[in-house]
């Protein structure tokens, strides 16, 4: 057996030991040149203004400046947000359908006076003109008609998720560079995602009523094809990611792709699944409400209605249900994110 | 049999991790591969499932080479027991061990994970074969101790009944008592099957107890090929010689300072 011997350093000599410091000059012009960067964007982006204007705001609070435009508009729109509006009054006599004897839940009809200035045509003066009117008074019915709303929203929310899920499950096969068939299927893959991703839900909303009309279809669409870029990409890299232990194992017997994924990747990687879907789920509630604003269903068509007519006590209750619809979801899916993970 | 025809490997930055070794492996032979650290050990067996690629030289499995083509016949005769269990660490030991039938379950039912009862039967038989008791089958993988995930990596390996079985350092991780349990699994559970194994070891007294032959191989090569009674100290030094500096860097005097100067300039 003839064996070269494996080179070793020969005793004694001086190895060039030396621990540099870890900054230099170019970090420093690197940090003025990112000084002068943010004051630039700031000056365009007004946030010396937004500065001048928080200071009077805070000023005026504690009591040293008269006045503050900021605290100004707030207490305003606050004022009138207040107190949130619960229940609907509507008049008996333009209620065509209405059985006395059996009244919606909680419902009262309750008589009211009202004066209305009539001109009378003969003295030319304007008089008043006292009328009993029956009023319909539903103690809970803005809130319900919220409740409603909001449950339209959720599932709009809830399909836009689904459908956003079963388009992402064939996007991210394609888009794992690992697993995608040839560089063509992996650039295409990558582009339908990155050009979903680029396109806000708002403004695929707003094209999407033009085409399938007012309504949640559009709203449904408008999140799915949204979210289907987010979650090809994060189900993509993922995959990429997960430990390729399994995968070797399964691959050396000749598994197939498909099921060395589905043995040796999926369950790996579907507790970070579960997690961005709930977050995806999360999120498409919350954008749920903000593209009804286009018209596309749910408790953001109500939202915006109200908001053009100036009934902010009627936005107040509306933004309150939102809070806690939003609130809820998170205790949810933490709940739910724990026990599966 | 595994035949190998000067086989060779160079990675893309130009290491040569094996120089055209030939060696013939005949059936049922428990073949062990010993060497230091990067001697080529795992790029060999690899060469035999085409997980690696050689660059030069070919493969045959009874007769029969590997190609793209072939491959995928070819590989679900021959299993393989890792070094780290590659096993699916979130599914259960049982999800494991079917895992191992994947090459002949359709797609649809692999993807449903409904396996016919012959195969959840012989999932079972395999997993008391190894050592393990019922109440570890839907436990994951992962929650079981090092050992354990070996004795369900070794079942895996047996579910398609393989006639070659690749044991790639598959005691590196385990204390030596176990080491001996699961060797004396892999041997006699391929013994019922006349498979031929061919395993990779570091510790050299495991590879006199199991092996029916040892090759030593370093630097790519193969250096011994013989009886482990062929296999003596002398034998054992040399192949391990030069190698043993980097785990313990003892110099002896200045006679060895010398001769190593003398090493490097001859290196």
């Amino acid at each position: 057996m003839d064996m070269k011997p494996i080179p070793v350093p020969a005793q004694g000599t001086k190895l060039d030991w030396h621990l540099d410091q870890p900054y230099r000059a170019k970090h420093l012009l690197l940090l003025i040149a990112v000084f002068a960067l943010l004051i630039f964007t700031g000056h365009r982006t007004e946030m010396d203004k937004m500065v001048v204007m928080t200071g009077q705001a805070v000023g005026n609070i504690v009591g040293l400046t008269d006045d503050s435009q900021v605290v100004r508009g707030l207490l305003r729109v606050g004022e009138s947000m207040w107190p949130p509006a619960i229940g609907t009054e509507e008049e008996v006599a333009r209620l065509t359908d209405l059985d006395r004897e059996h009244l919606p839940f909680l419902a009262s009809i309750e008589t009211r006076e009202r004066v209305e200035q009539h001109l009378n045509t003969d003295s030319l003066q304007m008089e008043e003109h006292r009328e009993q009117v029956e009023l319909l008074v539903k103690p809970l019915g803005y809130a319900w008609t919220v409740f409603i709303k909001m449950l339209e929203t959720i599932e709009i929310a809830l399909w836009g998720t689904l459908f956003s899920v079963v388009l992402s499950v064939p996007l991210a096969w394609y888009a794992a560079r690992n697993y995608s068939y040839n560089r063509f299927t992996y650039t295409l893959a990558r582009g339908t995602i990155s050009l979903l991703r680029s396109m806000p839900e708002l403004i695929v909303a707003l094209f999407l009523v033009l085409a399938y009309g007012f309504g949640p279809i559009a709203g449904v669409l408008a999140l799915g094809l949204h979210a289907a870029g987010f979650l090809g990409k994060f189900y993509a890299e993922d995959i990429e990611n997960a430990d390729k232990k399994p995968q070797e194992a399964l691959e050396a017997i000749g598994a197939g792709k498909l099921k060395t994924l589905w043995y040796g990747v999926m369950p790996q990687v579907v507790p970070q699944y579960i997690a961005y879907t709930l977050y995806i789920l999360d999120r498409n509630v919350r954008m749920a409400t903000v593209i009804g604003l286009v018209g596309a269903g749910g408790v953001g068509q109500e939202l915006k209605g109200r908001f053009d007519m100036f009934q902010y006590d009627h936005v107040a209750t509306i933004l309150i249900a939102i809070f806690i619809v939003v609130f809820l979801l998170d205790q949810f899916s933490a709940r739910l994110r724990a026990k599966l993970i | 049999m595994i035949e190998f025809q000067e086989i060779s490997k160079k990675w893309p930055d130009g290491t040569a991790a094996l120089s055209d070794v030939s060696v013939s492996i005949p059936k049922g032979q428990f073949c062990v591969i010993l060497g230091p650290s990067g001697a080529g050990k795992s790029t060999l067996l690899r060469a035999v499932n085409g997980l690696m690629q050689p660059t030069g030289g070919r493969v045959l499995i009874d007769n029969v080479e590997l190609t793209p083509v072939s491959a995928c016949s070819l590989r679900r005769r021959v299993a393989m027991i890792h070094q780290h269990f590659n096993l699916t660490s979130r599914m259960s030991v049982a999800a494991n061990v079917l895992a191992g039938l994947l090459p002949v379950v359709s797609t649809s039912r692999a993807i449903l994970g409904w396996f016919t009862p012959a195969h959840r039967a012989k999932a079972c038989a395999l997993l008391e074969r190894v050592g393990l008791n019922p109440k570890h089958v839907h436990r994951r993988a992962g929650e079981l101790s090092g050992g354990q995930q070996q004795r369900v990596g070794v079942a895996r390996a047996f579910m398609l009944d393989p006639e070659v079985v690749l044991a790639d350092e598959p005691v590196a991780s385990l204390d030596p008592k176990i080491s001996r349990e699961i060797l004396k699994l892999i041997r006699d559970a391929a013994r019922e099957r006349n498979a031929t194994v061919l395993c990779s070891l570091h510790q050299v007294d495991l590879a006199r107890e199991f092996g029916d032959r040892i090759v030593g191989m370093r630097d790519g090569k193969i250096v011994f090929d013989g009886t482990p009674e062929e296999f003596t100290e002398e034998r054992v030094e040399a192949l391990y010689h030069g190698a043993r500096w980097e785990d313990a860097p003892v110099v002896e005097g200045d006679a060895s300072l010398d001769e190593m100067t003398l090493q490097l300039a001859v290196a």
